[in-house]
């Protein structure tokens, strides 16, 4: 008699076959959607780095003359790595602080007191205002002339002649920073709070009966409990926070003399502003490079924590 | 049968008569109309009134005007034509015009212009139209900068209406009191277009240019001079302002003098009461009258047939006698035509015949190069940098023009 495996049967070669491509099948639409959303834009943005030229007719683009003309023009030019340098120091000098802020909104919203959950609701707001509405606030709180913050910093003694927060190159960069900051901290707060909320209460109890202090407490209990979506929080808010556009435009349009002239703005510009859409390309295509390498060095922590 | 049944298809037959009807009903055109005007005291009042007026004559006819502010509006009507959506109607400061000639998104006009008189009935700066031997738009108006004052606060100082830059340094020294919230003189103080104006307005008006027959002239001594006079003046200018903030703070009497157009004459009248009685418009105190070309209509180069032919009859109609007359009596600014007005007219308008004193005396303050106007946003953004540095650091003016004249030729190399 044969051997039930010696043979394979067709008809289940068959359903092996059909299953497979039903699973094609499922997968298909999400595939398509990144196809079109990710993989076609890209594709699009690599391309128009090698088109040379002036020129804003999309439609024309194909035609203008093919090199790495854009590659050498942005990446010798020093504008580009100062564009760079101001990039990383609005993303680190938004992200730690309000890393921080976050940290310690989300610390006393974990304690039990009277409105904890009124005051909850209210220090997520930021969150949900508009970038340009920020801009417009902070405009005017940041007003050289009539802003409030330079009357109190007059009325402390702290200055003897108002400060021009976003026209004086020495400033512009914090005065567009600080907003972003607002706008970004309750991220931070969400999430940690989310995490520390996951961490069992009878940890502290027992840590507290052993005499620790709250400082051991938060080393020991809260951040191991919490280190994974703070890493991940971090990562995320700081790729956000690195392609910032409408915060900075919307305040100061990347001047005063290039100050705040992040890779972003600078991309618009020379799109926009100097019809250099190969040089905008390139700029995203360095931006995208800088992500990129910035997730995998975030990659081996988040494997830690998450896989 | 039933009432369920009734009313369901009592239901069916009202809708299908709704959407049969919806169908058979001709759809209005709409045109599209955005401009950086449409909320300014005088230009939004023309505008309105030529809207209202070529609608009634044009049946079935819409337009859409929308306000988009000035600072960002050049870049975004280059974003739409980039996207290939550009309005129906193109209005843009002829500055900008020729950048959007150079990509091909404006049609020439020569054939519509050749039935009308505007060859023959506007002055020489309408010749600005004029690219590649192609009109490519009709020009709105043509200006000599004017000098906004606060009387009563230059009296409180005890200064005179000045006459003369060195008087205005003098009159704007004497008004300034930053911790009372008084300043002296008012100008766009942020990164905005107008920066260049304001520069280009002293330079020009002392008697400089910027330019030297097809050369980058910013190192010239009497360029320097002028921009160390801009300087002084402007630190007595309220900080982080754009010209539509400065214009409001010389409304609301906290800035005693700005320069500005013509345009301007018509807020004043909305000014608020406290502040209306001191407001005066002259003369600017210069040797030199600066001024030039500030806006034009033009028509998308793809626009469908049928739209075409609306927004040339719209364009159209603000060249005619009767609009022409509109627009200076509602603008107070020269309107291309020349006699606009009739001389009955423009003795009852004394602010008038200034504003048309000026245009006519006027040394244009804009770039004549065609090299620099169709790069004219690259131009201006980067001007309008070093015009940063000159506001706010304390580094030598011959050493940033030097560093501009320098970063231009890199970037917008003239021959």
């Amino acid at each position: 008699m044969a051997s039930r495996s010696a043979v394979p049967s067709p008809g289940r070669g068959s359903l092996a076959r059909r299953e497979r491509i039903f699973a094609y099948a499922l997968l298909a639409p999400a595939v398509a959607a990144v196809f079109a959303l990710i993989a076609y834009p890209m594709y699009l943005i690599f391309s128009m780095s090698f088109r040379e030229g002036k020129s804003l007719n999309f439609l024309a683009l194909h035609t203008r003359p093919f090199g790495l003309g854009n590659y050498e023009a942005v990446l010798t030019d020093s504008a580009t790595w100062h564009s760079v340098w101001v990039s990383f120091a609005y993303t680190f000098g938004t992200i730690l602080p309000a890393f921080l802020l976050g940290l310690g909104t989300a610390v006393v919203l974990n304690r039990s007191f009277p409105l904890r959950r009124w005051l909850r609701s209210l220090v997520l707001l930021p969150w949900a205002v508009p970038g340009v509405m920020v801009s417009i606030v902070f405009l005017w709180l940041f007003d050289a002339s009539f802003g409030v913050t330079n009357y109190f910093l007059r009325s402390l003694g702290l200055i003897s002649t108002d400060i021009s927060w976003y026209t004086n190159e020495s400033t512009a960069l914090i005065a567009v920073i600080v907003p972003t900051l607002w706008k970004g901290y309750p991220f931070f707060t969400l999430t940690l709070l989310a995490a520390m909320q996951s961490i069992p209460g009878n940890l502290y109890e027992a840590a507290e009966v052993d005499g620790a202090s709250a400082w051991q407490r938060f080393t020991n209990i809260t951040w191991p409990g919490i280190r994974g979506q703070a890493t991940l929080a971090l990562v995320l808010n700081g790729l956000w926070v690195f392609r910032e556009f409408d915060i900075i435009y919307a305040a100061t349009g990347g001047g005063p003399s290039k100050t705040t002239e992040t890779l972003g703005i600078r991309a618009y510009n020379e799109a926009f502003g100097y019809f250099y859409m190969g040089r905008a390309a390139v700029i995203g295509v360095l931006m995208l490079a800088i992500a990129l390498v910035a997730v995998l060095l975030a990659r081996k922590q988040l494997r830690k924590e998450f896989f | 049968m039933n009432i369920k049944r009734f009313i369901a298809w009592a239901l069916g037959v009202v809708a299908a008569v709704a959407v049969i009807g919806a169908h058979a009903q001709p759809k209005a055109i709409e045109l599209e109309f955005p401009s950086w005007q449409i909320e300014e005291a005088g230009a939004g009042e023309y505008w309105t009134e030529l809207i209202k007026a070529f609608e009634a004559a044009h049946p079935g006819v819409k337009i859409k005007k929308s306000q988009v502010p000035f600072r960002e509006y050049v870049d975004k009507l280059t974003v739409r034509f980039a996207g290939n959506n550009p309005p129906d109607i193109v209005h843009l400061p002829t500055r900008n015009y020729l950048a959007f000639a150079s990509q091909g998104w404006l049609a020439p006009l020569d054939e519509y212009l050749a039935q009308t008189d505007v060859k023959a009935t506007y002055t020489k700066l309408s010749d600005e139209m004029v690219y590649n031997g192609k009109s490519y738009g009709v020009l709105m108006m043509g200006y000599g900068m004017m000098f906004y004052y606060n009387d009563k606060m230059l009296a409180d100082a005890k200064m005179p209406v000045p006459k003369t830059s060195d008087e205005l340094l003098k009159a704007i020294a004497a008004v300034t009191d930053v911790n009372a919230g008084r300043f002296g003189y008012g100008a766009p103080t942020n990164e905005h277009p107008n920066v260049f104006v304001e520069i280009g307005t002293w330079v020009t008006g002392e008697g400089a240019s910027l330019f030297k027959g097809n050369q980058y002239n910013f190192t010239d001594p009497a360029v320097i001079r002028a921009i160390d006079k801009f300087r002084t003046a402007v630190k007595s200018a309220p900080k982080g302002q754009s010209s539509e903030q400065a214009r409001q703070l010389f409304m609301d009497g906290k800035i005693a003098m700005i320069r500005d157009g013509p345009w301007v004459a018509a807020a004043v009248k909305k000014a608020p009461d406290a502040t209306r009685p001191n407001l005066k418009m002259g003369m600017m105190p210069f040797a030199s009258i600066p001024g030039g070309t500030s806006n034009s209509l033009h028509m998308p180069a793809k626009l469908d047939p049928e739209k075409k032919k609306l927004v040339w009859d719209f364009i159209r109609m603000t060249t005619t006698p009767e609009w022409q007359q509109k627009f200076t009596l509602l603008t107070s600014s020269p309107a291309p035509r020349k006699n606009a007005l009739s001389a009955a007219e423009m003795q009852a308008r004394p602010d008038l015949a200034l504003v048309n004193k000026a245009a006519a005396e006027a040394n244009n303050l804009f770039p004549e190069s065609v090299a620099v106007r169709e790069n004219y946003n690259e131009f201006a953004k980067i001007f309008v940098e070093s015009g940063m540095k000159l506001m706010n650091s304390d580094r030598p003016t011959a050493d940033i023009m030097k560093d501009l004249q320098a970063e231009m030729q890199k970037r917008i190399p003239l021959k």
